[in-house]
């Protein structure tokens, strides 16, 4: 409901309010005359579409991480995945001077570049036994931190490209990347087609691996392939729009008490939570803050931390007075 | 005065009055001095205009030279100056919180104290332009003590079962809900404002001038005596608020008022450079590194080594990419992250091998 609310909210309002009938007929019967017609086909549906795209993969990918990892946290924002597939898509730009067929590419090197920085920082730390995967996050953050920070050095170097790519770099559902959906948009697909093919196995590998594996589901690979279609599904997400944060990291928590532990039912309304999340921040972007626009990844990384400082207070302070007391 | 050993079997001077100073601190301050006198010599000479060591004297004495004359007095001096200030408080700030948190991973930037300045400065700026400007450093304080209200608050007083990372990762969140209100505010701001606060929101030298420094230079000598007065709490501190207690530090006051003066010298910092993250850890470590330390040596021993890292970072920054504007807080994140990375390993390494 909430879902086909912001969507009818998000054909109708900007910069000229559109009604209802109007946006009906652009779609149905598209008249390239008429000046309304043109504004929602070529600017709001543009949009719509990169905030579903981008809303489901991000929520799916947060789904799955924070069940895999048995971590509140974990999300591709918070493990490096974003920053990683960001700073490749720039770095190739810059200094291959990768078309848009080539981004795709980059974003997905970059996501699993991300991950295993991660990883191998948590590791390197040795706190990866550390209870409750606190180490884990951190890591994470100090990758991004890096990775963004090499991205603003190569942003610097060439002042001239700097404004094509200082929307996309913060976050940013824009119209204007409507061709790079067009071009990556079955990758995202994919992704989530494995996801859901994965459900089942998945669902029971988060009951416990010995359970998983007693049923007869092989771990290893599930596991492994779970997390590749992660890094696929948010690399490409990052690939069109630009690093979305913390809608992966505060989705499944809404979605969670709802649809419960199995993903069958959960990844679906991840998906459309997510889409929704991303539509919302959009329209609150363009609108809230009239006369300027602001990007939409600026929006969500507000919710996100307000979300994320809730998380840590009620998972791990909660739970170490509890432990203590 | 006296060369003796202490308890711990390290030569110490002992003073008449009681007063014991390592010689391996001693050692350090005067290898620390000595470098930063070097590097600003060094610094002076690196930059568009190229002048050499020998230049530098004769400029200073002739007074022909006036073109070279601005760009070594008006233009990298303060810059230098600036740097080493702003890098002294900032690292004192991160050793005075690392010991108050026992928590050797704490800093002003990364807990997000800078942010809370930042975006009260901007509000100031922004919704009363008419204010004085002696205003900003007030706003920057309360901004500070904000967020140091926030944290205190999200972690509820609770005992850190984590090692400490969680109040890290909670910092981080505040910073990063923070720096964006602080992008959302720039864009109300009119274009000509918004271009200066940008550079400076980046953490960056390129606004140092005399009177910049003139501005920075009394929060700067608050942090003699602070040194002097609070070392010595430190130290209990390092071990504990019970400890602390039981050897004789009135907690009650004596905390609250160390927090103060941190987030007096963070601001002071923040009002003058802009945020440079990571300085307050990496700052107590290296430090730590170069001679063991506790109580004010550690503080004079951080507070130095801050100073000579922007100061250096800066002088790397200009040398090596003469034509690229690199920010000095993002040059300072490049640096600072595997050197976090490798405090955190070696953190790991003593406790295994304490375990």
């Amino acid at each position: 409901m909430v879902l086909c609310a912001a969507l009818l909210a998000e054909f109708c309002l900007g910069a000229t309010t559109i009604p209802v009938s109007v946006v009906a007929d652009a779609l149905l019967s598209f008249d390239p005359d008429n000046y309304d017609h043109y504004v929602v086909l070529y600017q709001r549906l543009p949009r719509v579409l990169i905030a579903l795209h981008a809303g489901a993969l991000m929520a799916c990918g947060g789904l799955v991480l924070q069940g895999l990892t048995r971590n509140p946290l974990a999300s591709p924002t918070t493990m490096g995945i974003n920053a990683g597939a960001m700073l490749f898509v720039l770095a190739g730009a810059y200094f291959l001077n990768l078309g848009i067929d080539g981004r795709g590419a980059a974003a997905l090197l970059g996501g699993m570049f991300g991950f295993a920085t991660c990883l191998g920082v948590a590791r390197l730390a040795g706190l990866v036994q550390d209870q409750g995967g606190l180490a884990l996050i951190l890591s994470g953050a100090l990758t991004s931190m890096l990775l963004f920070g090499i991205a603003n050095a190569i942003l610097l170097t060439d002042p001239t490209r700097r404004t094509d790519f200082l929307g996309w770099v913060s976050g940013n559902i824009n119209h204007v990347y409507a061709d790079q959906l067009f071009r990556i948009w079955w990758i995202g697909l994919a992704a989530l087609a494995l996801l859901c093919v994965l459900a089942r196995p998945l669902t029971l590998i988060m009951l416990g691996t010995d359970k998983a594996a007693s049923a007869g589901v092989n771990v290893r690979w599930v596991r492994c392939l779970a997390l590749l279609a992660v890094v696929l599904a948010a690399s490409s997400s990052v690939a069109v729009c630009g690093p979305l944060g913390f809608v992966g990291l505060v989705v499944p928590h809404i979605v969670r008490p709802f649809a419960g532990a199995d993903l069958t039912r959960s990844l679906p309304g991840a998906a459309l939570v997510g889409a929704t999340a991303c539509l919302l921040a959009d329209l609150i972007a363009r609108h809230a803050f009239l006369p300027a626009v602001v990007h939409t990844g600026l929006v969500l990384d507000l919710v996100g931390g307000v979300v994320f400082a809730l998380i840590v207070r009620r998972y791990y302070l909660t739970a170490g007075r509890r432990a203590s007391g | 005065m006296r060369c003796e050993r202490a308890i711990d079997g390290r030569p110490v001077l002992r003073f008449t009055s009681g007063l014991e100073i390592g010689l391996g601190n001693l050692a350090a301050v005067a290898v620390l001095t000595v470098a930063a006198v070097v590097l600003t010599t060094l610094s002076l000479t690196v930059g568009f205009a190229d002048t050499r060591v020998t230049d530098l004297a004769a400029a200073w004495h002739d007074g022909q030279d006036y073109e070279l004359q601005f760009a070594l007095l008006n233009v990298r001096l303060p810059r230098i100056v600036l740097g080493f200030m702003a890098g002294w408080c900032l690292a004192l700030t991160g050793a005075m919180l690392q010991s108050l948190s026992q928590n050797p991973l704490a800093d002003p930037g990364l807990l997000g104290l800078s942010q809370g300045s930042m975006v009260t400065i901007l509000l100031l700026l922004l919704f009363v332009p008419s204010a004085p400007l002696g205003l900003i450093p007030v706003a920057a304080v309360v901004g500070g003590l904000a967020v140091v209200a926030l944290l205190v608050w999200l972690m509820g007083g609770s005992t850190d079962g984590n090692s400490g990372l969680t109040l890290l990762l909670m910092g981080i969140a505040v910073d990063t809900m923070l720096s964006s209100v602080s992008s959302i505010l720039i864009l109300y701001a009119p274009p000509e404002i918004s271009f200066a606060v940008s550079a400076w929101l980046a953490g960056s030298l390129f606004q140092a001038s005399w009177g910049s420094i003139a501005a920075l230079v009394p929060w700067f000598t608050l942090s003699l005596p602070a040194i002097l007065l609070l070392g010595r709490a430190m130290r209990c501190y390092d071990l504990g608020d019970d400890t602390a207690m039981a050897l004789g530090v009135p907690v009650t006051w004596s905390k609250p008022l160390i927090l103060f003066v941190a987030v007096l010298l963070t601001s002071a910092a923040v009002t003058a450079v802009g945020p440079l993250v990571f300085l307050g850890v990496m700052a107590p470590h290296l430090a730590g590194f170069l001679s063991r330390s506790a109580g004010r040596a550690r503080l004079v021993l951080s507070a130095l080594t801050g100073g000579l890292l922007v100061v250096a970072a800066d002088t790397l920054v200009r040398a090596t990419t003469s034509d690229l504007a690199l920010p000095l807080g993002l040059s300072l994140t490049l640096i600072g992250v595997p050197l976090f990375i490798l405090t955190l390993r070696l953190r790991a390494l003593a406790t295994l091998r304490s375990e």
